[in-house]
């Protein structure tokens, strides 16, 4: 789908959880769980040990990546999409979107003016420091605020704080810039803040230029499933966790943490003090907003490699403080955000596992491969069967459900990025915060994919030598024996070169991107318009259920 | 849907799903389900196709040198009657690796018609029929002979509740398998056996004559039921179709009676024994001849009738002249000992089944010995090349 479709145009909420969703999920879970119970009494046997410390190293990276599985289907277990309140009248709401040197003027001109025509009574504010005057001039014509932000420490982050000074606002609405929002968006939050103690209200994170590349679409991908039943999942435990876009918080609650956190990942810092200080958080699983995803591949690599020293950041000095005040579900919940990109280091061990049988002939672990796979393979089937359930509560099913191939492939080419993360965030060697570029950047194909052609090259050259050394030189009291292995890591080796081949796609596209802007093609008009008032409508629908 | 369609309907589905479940179940082997099946026979597939790929650039390899065993390797029976003495050996790289095996060969200048691997009962997936072993030396060209010890007590408790408790299994063990109890395992291994299909030597329950060395022996067993079980396990592989296995009943010489656990010339294709001089070791032993362990029994052994397998041949280095002791051994062999049919060294290099100190069985490092038993086994024209030529 193109941006101008107006299908991405309109308003669309998560399916309910209906009871008997949640007992056949329940069911598929507790088959999950008996699986990786038998799976993990065959792993951990003590003659699968080979190489002790290398099989400690693999058994590491197996559990971190099953046991974040297992901690996402508890989050499942307790899905859940909150009642639509309607908003009363006469809150006082304030819309701050940023702008920061570089970015095009034309995407302004789309948000503000899809601002201007949000419903509720509200004060759209553009936090500028562009020093650019056509930015005060859109703003204006618009019928926004424009305030002028001028060298503040702490990005995004140090311009909302500064914001907050100088309105008055009872609750603030954050929008990216590059999110275009529909009319019925305050409409659909407002209400929850009715209850006194709910500090935030988070919504879907939807995108309308995904289908414009390779990239995006595995990016979106990624998302996809956070937006939809996993956010769920965390809202019905009680730790919805505030993304920085589309994010409407309780002015109050932000006083009561000292203002907007800062950092990296300041919508997960600002996330975490809230819910320290006792604030509770409602996510709503509905498109009222759409926004650009990462096009080309060098962007996408710049926001993860941000994301994930960002995070990591967190988990060093953010979470430690807050621990003793979340409930044992919200540390969970950050502690597995907090964690994420350890996915690049696990990758490496996988990646490297199967080349170093091949050149050295050690191998981690002494398990037959003929078990791994019948012990292995219920609890991989049972999570991909989860997975794919589970997409009954995306909020755009029709457009979302799938199976993520691009974006799995996406996150294994990432490794590097999120490895990179790592050192930095353990070296506590800092990055510079730059917004996530809003236009295709063509990029230099070796430059961006490097470490993957590194890896296809030396997957050629070891298929290469290991075919060439069983051809002629391997003894004949050794070929028969050793061939189960040595084809088996073969393999092992070629899915991953495979996966890292959607990277290497990508890199290569960046070569040549589309160059018209994708907010271009929409029409304001379209918005949220299409299938006439979603807020009106679905109130009528609500009230009419007891 | 009128009553009759409903019911033929509804048989049609349970006929379907009878079908289904037995089609599933007759995939798999006695034990294994059908997804181990046909993994593993992936896995054995693409072995032997890589084996294929290789020896088409290759040239046919070791498997070129025994030529003269293909009969041998496609009739089982003329395995039962051999016309020719087979050399062969165990080497403690097995079975993991037969490149310890070869390096033998090599030193030697023979190549081996038979080779030996052991395994123990139990449920341990090392403990089940030797598939890889197995596979791998008839690839190479040779005929696998396979010791099967009974350790009873390995089998664990929980997972067989039927059985005695561990420390009371051995007594009267042979009876218990006799009687059916160890049947669960005896036919998941006689299916494996029958599905591998290729000739194989089973040495079963060896040395059960010795009172000292494995629960199988008379300090816990009667002579009658060692027979009892003997004949069991041989009708059990019958019965699943096993009729590539060929028998191999091995008591020790040194204690003598061994006429009472003759299961019968039905049950019996070969008689075995081991043939080990421990030389001066320990206190139950000296250096003694090859003649002295094995010369005095050989007309009883050869009194059943059957082909002669010197299953465990070897001399330690501790106490005599070892080169000599190979050189007597051979020297006149054929003549002497024409029964014999088989001698399969015993290649070990750390052998702490019998002493607390590992012995050294290993020739590899003695070109002296190696030297002398290369010319008395080409003098005795034992030397398989010779008879390929």
């Amino acid at each position: 789908m193109r941006s101008e479709d107006p299908e991405l145009w309109r308003w669309r909420r998560a399916a309910p959880v209906r009871g008997r969703d949640r007992l056949f999920l329940a069911a598929l879970i507790g088959a999950g769980l008996l699986s990786t119970v038998r799976f993990a009494d065959w792993w951990f046997a003590p003659a699968h040990v080979a190489v002790a410390p290398l099989y400690v190293l693999l058994s590491l990276a197996i559990w971190y990546g099953v046991s974040r599985m297992v901690l996402g289907w508890i989050g499942l277990l307790a899905i859940r999409r909150p009642k639509h309140r309607p908003a009363p009248e006469g809150l006082r709401v304030a819309i701050f979107t940023t702008s920061s040197p570089g970015e095009p003027l034309a995407m302004f001109e789309k948000t503000l003016a899809a601002c201007a025509r949000i419903r509720y009574p509200h004060t759209t504010y553009l936090l500028d420091d562009t020093e650019d005057p056509r930015f005060r001039e859109v703003a204006e014509r618009h019928g926004a605020e424009w305030l002028e932000l001028v060298g503040l420490p702490g990005a995004k982050a140090g311009k909302i704080n500064a914001a907050l000074e100088c309105t008055d606002e009872d609750f603030i609405l954050v929008l990216d810039p590059d999110h275009i929002p529909f009319p019925g968006f305050l409409d659909r939050v407002l209400g929850h803040f009715d209850d006194p103690e709910v500090g935030f209200v988070q919504v879907c994170q939807a995108y309308h230029n995904q289908a414009r590349s390779f990239t995006a679409r595995g990016a979106a991908e990624q998302t996809y499933a956070f937006y939809g039943p996993t956010q769920m999942g965390l809202f019905g435990h009680g730790g919805t966790v505030a993304i920085g876009a589309n994010c409407t918080f309780r002015r109050e609650a932000l006083d009561s943490i000292g203002g907007h956190g800062i950092g990296l990942a300041e919508d997960l810092v600002t996330s975490i003090r809230l819910h320290a200080a006792g604030w509770r958080s409602v996510y709503v699983p509905e498109v009222v907003s759409r926004g650009l995803v990462p096009e080309d591949i060098g962007s996408f690599y710049r926001q993860q490699l941000k994301w994930a020293r960002g995070v990591f950041e967190v988990l060093f000095s953010e979470l430690p403080r807050a621990f003793g005040r979340l409930s044992w579900r919200q540390r969970l919940t950050y502690l597995t955000i907090g964690t994420y990109y350890l996915f690049g280091l696990t990758t490496l061990i996988y990646l490297a596992i199967p080349y170093l049988y091949l050149w050295t002939g050690v191998q981690p672990a002494s398990m037959a491969f003929v078990e791994f796979i019948i012990v292995g393979g219920p609890v991989a089937a049972l999570g991909a069967a989860i997975y794919l359930y589970s997409q009954r509560w995306l909020c755009h099913p029709a457009m979302e459900r799938g199976l993520h191939w691009r974006g799995l492939a996406l996150k294994v080419g990432s490794w590097p990025v999120y490895l990179a993360g790592t050192v930095l965030a353990v070296l506590r060697a800092e990055i510079a915060y730059v917004p996530t570029a809003k236009e295709a950047r063509r990029g230099r194909f070796f430059q961006l994919g490097w470490p993957h052609l590194a890896l296809a090259a030396l997957y050629l050259v070891t298929v290469g030598w290991t075919a060439y050394r069983r051809l002629y030189l391997a003894p004949e009291g050794m070929l028969f024996l050793t061939s189960e292995a040595v084809w088996g890591m073969i393999s092992f080796a070629s899915l991953a070169v495979l996966l890292v081949g959607g990277a290497i796609h990508a890199a290569w596209e960046a070569r040549s991107l589309p160059s018209e802007a994708p907010w271009d093609g929409v029409d304001p008009d379209l918005i949220g318009e299409q299938s006439s008032d979603p807020a009106r409508r679905t109130a009528q629908r609500e009230s009419s259920t007891p | 849907m009128k009553r009759i369609h409903r019911i033929l309907l509804a048989a049609i589905a349970v006929i379907a799903s009878i079908a289904i479940v037995l089609g599933l179940v007759s995939l798999g082997t006695a034990s294994q389900g059908p997804i181990s099946t046909v993994l593993q026979h992936v896995t054995s597939g693409v072995s032997g196709l890589e084996s294929r790929i290789v020896h088409a650039f290759r040239g046919p390899g070791r498997r070129a040198e025994l030529t003269w065993l293909e009969p041998f390797r496609e009739h089982p029976d003329s395995l039962r009657r051999p016309d020719r003495l087979m050399l062969g050996a165990y080497d403690d790289g097995i079975p993991n690796t037969l490149e310890g095996l070869i390096a033998l060969e090599r030193a030697l200048d023979v190549t081996f018609p038979f080779i030996q691997t052991y395994t123990a009962w139990g449920d341990e997936r090392r403990q089940r029929f030797p598939n890889r072993i197995v596979e791998a030396i008839h690839d190479l060209g040779s005929i696998p002979v396979v010791t099967w010890e009974p350790w009873l007590a390995t089998f664990e408790s929980r997972l067989h509740p039927h059985l005695p408790l561990r420390d009371d299994r051995d007594r009267n063990g042979l009876a218990s398998v006799a009687r059916g109890d160890y049947d669960f395992y005896i036919r998941e291994w006689a299916g494996d056996a029958a599905q591998f299909g290729e000739p194989l030597l089973l040495r079963f329950a060896h040395e059960m004559n010795d009172p000292y060395r494995y629960p199988w022996g008379p300090q816990h067993n009667e002579p009658e039921d060692f027979v009892a079980a003997w004949r069991h396990v041989v009708e059990m592989f019958r019965s699943e179709g096993a009729t590539n296995v060929v028998w191999v009943w091995s008591p020790h010489t040194a204690y003598g009676g061994y006429e009472a656990y003759w299961p019968g010339d039905d049950y019996v294709d070969w008689v075995g024994t081991g043939a080990l001089n421990y030389g001066t070791v320990a206190y139950w032993s000296e250096w003694w001849s090859f003649h002295e362990i094995f010369g005095q029994h050989y007309d009883a052994l050869a009194g059943f009738g059957k082909p002669i397998m010197l299953a465990e041949f070897g001399s330690l280095a501790v106490g005599g002249d070892r080169a000599a002791w190979y050189d007597e051994a051979l020297r006149g062999f054929r003549d002497r000992y024409p029964a014999v049919h088989a001698i399969l060294f015993f290649h070990v290099e750390h052998d702490d089944t019998v002493t607390r100190q590992a012995l050294d069985w290993s020739l590899l490092d003695e070109p002296q010995v190696l030297e002398t038993l290369k010319a008395a086994l080409a003098s005795e024209g034992m030397d398989t090349k010779e008879e390929a030529r």
